[in-house]
């Protein structure tokens, strides 16, 4: 690095860079921050997850008995959640489009993937919608409050990762990202999977688990 | 290559400061509290017993503090006077600037000090255990049943016929004359506790024993005072944060003999159902309504003429939730005039109040004193 | 003496107040959450000693029942979570990196973002007093007695604690990663996991369990904000709900968060120890596994909190607290063997680190006390539980945080306190504590529920009241040559050079305080005291420090 015949990089102008740091290689910080925050994540819904089967497991009767028929998976539910399965494949393409640095692939799938995720918001909110006109609500008992908690946090945090992964696109259409340089591909896409995960359990709790 | 910047302290400083500073504290003390050194240290020591108990639950309960009690003092001693041979000991002394030896540990003193104190808890464990299943396994036929109920901010205890539902007789003062909880002394007692409004705890230290009261749920316990202390009183306490009226949540416990606890019991039972008496003739009087609703009066404001005794009809709306009209003379923490009977709601009582001089008077309700309205009487 | 010869300090291109508000030095940043944690233990003492100038003898004398309520939830909430969370990552902040050899924390703008939290969040929460009244059904809240309805907690006051709590939470957990990323990821060559400094090790297990736990409470308080604003049903009965789910929730988290407040002050001391006696910290790897092993089975006793319940398997729980004192006992003698046949200085910090010893000594004992069951029946929300939460938490954390300010504040500030004027804040701290708790043990075994405002003299505790709050004024009195010590120092304290206390591990490698990016150079790593072994020829030749030559890489920051 010293007798390098190239003008020097900013790295190499940094006072950090004279220190020898870590070559142990493995995965980024970036990506271990975001693994780790996703633990927080798995916490959290655990927390909201204990209540709603503390909840569920005290109550007399589930659904109760004027909501038993209120959860449907068709005609919204179950298609979006389609949707978000494959908004996680389409993600997944793209982080491998990236890896091998076919940039277009990259965008592609990318703007794909928040196409759908914003798709499954709005169904989302149209299935909100509906609930209400059919007397669901957060207050409508221990039924209403945790169906709303449970999935309107899920929501929350399917936002966030609509935001996180426009961001990742605007940066790619700028041409940040190479195959060397992509933390935040990796990080915003194994965010995404989580929320589709939780969603999966939640879809099969909230809609295709029996109640009592 | 021993440093030259590593602080010295002098040891005669150290000393100084310390001995300055605590007979200042201690005269200080003495001074300002005023009392004798040598009971307080009497007391001081004796507090660190719990009180004597007076059910056999909490005679176990207390042979189990001694255990651990003796346990902890075993091992504070120990450790305790460890650190401080070490640090007496061990002092560097001044210009010594060698290395003590250097030693990384011991995996001997490792596992003793690790399988030493595992079998010490353990055997905690087991005689905790053992005292729990003596102390909080129901009783296949308790004597007596006793519900306490909860409410922000005062005790209401209601007495149960043998199936545990049927209530026989309310007892709706907590403490004071004729009131608190009466109890046989030498039967088993169960006591179930409900709350309709926030968490409470029932505590009686001399039982060295407390159970939450939680809303929603029914929780019970049984007791028996020991024969010995029939005819005493214990005092009672809420244990959990209630509100602003947590620390006058406050009742007593009197442990009678069986004959004058059944005594007792049927007299109540008999004034609780005896008819009321007619109401005077020729005095109909002024009527006022008073109604209570979510711990608030609807009235803020009522009014009644002076001069002629007058009637309160109370409507307290609250579910299961103790009220009363209780008249102050010029404002809520005037002089009480009139106490109303205190009674849980959905329900309705008609109180007869003397005759009062014109003027302003508060009323309020004696259970939640911060239910307050205005009476005029012109 | 070991000093490094390095390059001056570079000159930052920002000064003054606006360098501090925008830094991402983790240097800055660490003395930030110092000042403000050190800010809220002020205000949170004042509101305790409000509590206990009204306790001090039967009678209202100050304070009205309502607002004595928010006094003591108030001072609870601010001491745990705005000042002793907070003031143990502080000190991590400042002395990870260095001892790790790292030039600064994995993430520094989220480590700002995580400090500048703070003192938003603690705002949030003393916002109640001026809007109607702050949160007042404790710092555990529990339902109904937290829910929006008469006689409980109507008034933004419950709000803006649990937003505040939200947002503090957040900003622990934000740190959490970044110190886990750091330690895992950035430690120097040679720094294997066991030749990390014990600090370093727990601010590790810390971090973990901050990661895993405050998340649930966060999930606890956003259902009881539910309830209380959008008609939820969590955990009020009326509608279906169960206050006990609530407590099951808090206490998941609130249990480990105790350790929390306590491992990195251990630390803390475990570094101390060994440089004041002169050797290693005894059974590196023993202690390593301990604390580990605490970290994994605070997680198992959270249900010890609600024995009282009648919800809760009692022997399951009971059984995992009285285990949680085995590895906390193997740290203790690992202390005590570390004093032994050493050769020891007694200096400020290694008098609070004794100190610490001898009042957590207490604190666990007494702790002991209650998780036989039974005993816990008599003992449970009376004073015994106050004697034994401050013990572990004052006697413990915050003496082992006076231990680390003395012993770190000549690195973060290039000048020594004085001995003196130590000495004597000790004498008087540790007077003043124990006058004001040890008599509390007393008063909960003679029945004196926590949490009321005042007491009937038939009782029989006037004389122990009056006996705590005097110790209470005695520990505030304490505070006055803490705060002369460091004001004085910082002006004209005698500079402490590199190393003023023969330290055994990096961050006695570099200046006082230390330039920007920490190191130039560093010494070879081949045990967990670095700098110990340079400074006794112990690393290999070709890694001697003393003369640093001409610098091989053409990239040094000539200011």
């Amino acid at each position: 690095m010293a007798s390098s015949s190239h003008a020097l990089t900013p790295a190499e102008h940094s006072p950090v860079a004279g220190l020898a740091h870590d070559e142990r290689g493995g995965i980024s910080n970036p990506v271990l921050g975001m693994l780790l925050f996703i633990t927080s994540e798995v916490m959290f819904f655990s927390g909201l997850f204990a209540a709603y089967f503390s909840v569920r497991a005290s109550a007399p009767q589930w659904p109760p008995e004027e909501f038993s028929h209120t959860l449907q998976v068709l005609p919204l539910v179950g298609p979006a959640t389609i949707l978000l399965i494959a908004s996680s494949f389409t993600c997944q393409f793209a982080v491998w489009a990236i890896r091998r640095d076919d940039r277009t692939a990259f965008l592609r799938n990318m703007a794909v993937t928040v196409a759908l995720g914003v798709i499954f918001l709005v169904m989302q909110g149209l299935d909100y919608a509906q609930l209400g006109s059919e007397g669901l609500t957060l207050s409508s008992g221990t039924f209403g409050t945790t169906y709303y908690t449970l999935t309107g946090f899920h929501g929350a945090h399917v936002f966030g990762g609509v935001i996180m992964l426009s961001v990742v696109l605007y940066r790619g259409m700028a041409g940040q990202f190479s195959s060397r340089h992509h933390d935040a591909v990796e990080g915003a896409s194994l965010y995404w999977h989580f929320v589709d995960v939780v969603w999966i359990l939640l879809f099969s709790l909230l809609y295709l688990l029996p109640g009592k | 290559m021993s440093s030259t910047s590593m602080a010295r302290p002098s040891r005669g400083s150290v000393t100084a400061v310390a001995i300055v500073v605590l007979l200042v504290v201690i005269g200080v003390a003495a001074v300002v509290l005023g009392f004798d050194l040598a009971r307080a240290a009497q007391s001081f020591v004796d507090g660190l017993y719990p009180p004597r108990a007076v059910t056999a639950e909490g005679a176990q309960i207390r042979d189990l503090y001694t255990i651990v009690f003796l346990i902890a003092v075993a091992i504070f001693l120990i450790v305790e006077g460890l650190i401080i041979w070490t640090v007496i000991r061990y002092r560097r002394k001044p210009g010594d600037d060698t290395l003590p030896a250097q030693t990384h540990g011991n995996n001997l003193a490792e596992t003793v000090w690790t399988v030493v104190p595992t079998l010490i808890v353990i055997f905690l464990f087991v005689v905790s255990w053992q005292t729990l299943n003596a102390v909080d396994t129901p009783a296949a036929t308790p004597d007596t049943h006793i519900r306490a109920v909860a409410g922000q901010f005062q005790w209401q205890f209601d007495y149960l016929d043998n199936d545990g539902t049927t209530v026989l007789y309310t007892q709706n003062l907590a403490t004071g004359e004729g009131g608190g909880m009466a109890v046989p002394a030498g039967r088993t007692v169960r006591l179930t506790l409900t709350s309709p409004d926030v968490i409470h705890a029932f505590y009686v230290p001399q039982f060295l024993f407390k159970r939450d009261v939680v809303p929603g749920r029914v929780n019970q316990f049984d007791f028996r005072v020991n024969e010995a202390d029939a005819g005493q009183t214990f005092r009672g306490q809420c244990a959990e944060l209630c509100g602003a009226g947590h620390r006058i949540m406050l009742f007593d416990v009197h442990a009678m003999t069986p004959t004058d606890f059944d005594a007792w019991l049927q007299e109540r039972i008999q004034e609780q159902n005896a008819t009321p008496p007619p109401r005077p003739s020729g005095e109909a009087g002024a009527t006022v309504d008073i109604s209570a609703l979510n711990v608030a009066f609807e009235q803020a404001e009522v009014r009644v003429p002076a001069g002629a005794p007058f009637r309160i009809v109370f409507d307290n709306k609250d579910q299961g939730i103790p009220h009363n009209v209780a008249i102050h003379r010029d404002s809520p923490t005037g002089e009480e005039l009139f106490q109303g009977e205190i009674f849980s709601g959905p329900d309705q009582r008609e109180y007869e109040v003397p005759e009062l001089d014109a003027g302003t008077y508060a009323f309020i309700c004696t259970v939640h004193p911060n239910m307050t309205g205005t009476l005029l009487v012109e | 003496m070991a000093t490094t010869a390095l390059t001056p300090a570079a000159s930052t291109y920002r000064s003054g107040l606006y360098a501090w508000l925008t830094t991402t030095d983790h240097k800055k940043i660490g003395i930030m959450y110092l000042i403000n944690s050190f800010v809220f233990f002020f205000i949170g003492g004042l509101l305790v000693l409000a509590v206990r100038a009204e306790l001090a003898q039967p009678g209202l004398q100050f304070v009205e029942d309502q607002f004595y309520n928010e006094l003591f939830s108030m001072h609870a909430t601010l001491m745990i979570f705005v000042f002793i969370i907070p003031i143990l990552a502080g000190f991590a902040n400042y002395v990870v990196p260095l001892q790790i050899g790292a030039p600064d924390m994995a993430f520094p703008r989220i480590n700002a973002l995580s400090f500048w939290m703070l003192p938003l969040g603690g705002g949030l929460l003393l916002l109640g007093f001026l809007t109607g009244g702050a949160a007042a059904a404790g710092w555990t809240s529990y339902p109904p007695l937290s829910e929006d309805r008469p006689l409980a907690s109507v008034g933004s006051g419950q709000d803006l604690w649990i937003v505040g709590l939200v947002l503090i939470g957040t900003s622990s957990i934000l740190g959490a990663i970044n110190f886990l990323v750091t330690i895992f990821k950035m430690r120097a060559p040679g720094m294997t996991l066991f030749r990390m400094p014990i600090l370093v090790w727990t601010v590790l297990v810390t971090s973990v369990l901050v990661l895993m736990a405050t998340p649930v409470i966060t999930s606890a308080l956003i259902m009881l904000f539910i309830d209380r604003n959008y008609g939820g049903s969590f955990f009020d009965p009326r509608v279906g709900g169960d206050p006990v789910l609530y407590q099951n929730v808090f206490w998941f988290y609130s249990h480990p968060a105790v350790y929390v407040m306590i491992l990195i002050a251990m630390g803390t001391v475990s570094e101390i120890l060994p440089v004041f006696s002169r050797k290693p910290l005894f059974g590196y790897k023993a202690f390593v596994f301990a604390t580990a092993g605490i970290g994994a089975l605070g997680f198992s006793v959270w249900a010890h909190h609600m024995f009282t319940t009648g919800s809760v398997y009692l022997p399951f729980f009971s059984l995992m607290t009285f285990l949680i004192a085995v590895p906390t006992g193997v740290k203790m003698f690992n202390w005590i063997f570390t004093l032994w046949r050493g050769k020891l200085t007694l200096a400020t910090p290694l008098l609070f680190a004794l100190g610490f010893l001898s009042m957590f000594l207490i604190g666990g004992i007494n702790g002991a006390f209650s998780a036989a069951v039974p005993v816990d029946f008599a003992l449970h929300d009376t004073y015994w539980v106050v004697a034994h939460l401050h013990y572990v938490l004052f006697g413990g954390s915050v003496f082992g945080v006076m231990a680390g300010f003395y012993f770190y504040f000549p690195k973060m500030t290039g000048r020594m306190l004085n001995e003196t004027v130590g000495k004597l804040q000790f004498v008087l701290m540790f007077i003043g504590f124990n006058l004001t708790f040890f008599p509390m043990h007393q008063l909960g075994l003679a029945g004196m529920p926590r949490r009321i405002a005042d007491y009937s003299s038939a009782a029989g505790w006037n004389d122990l009241n009056l006996l705590a709050t005097i110790g209470g004024f005695t520990i505030a009195v304490s505070m006055v040559p803490f705060l002369w010590n460091v004001f004085v120092s910082l002006r004209s304290g005698p500079i402490a050079g590199d190393d003023p206390w023969e330290g055994n591990t990096l961050e006695w490698a570099t200046s006082s305080p230390p330039p920007p990016y920490n190191f130039d150079r560093l010494p070879e790593i081949c045990s967990e005291r670095p700098l110990f072994d340079l400074r006794h020829g112990r690393t290999h030749p070709a890694a001697t420090m003393p003369d640093p030559g001409p610098a091989p890489q053409p990239t040094h920051s000539a200011g």
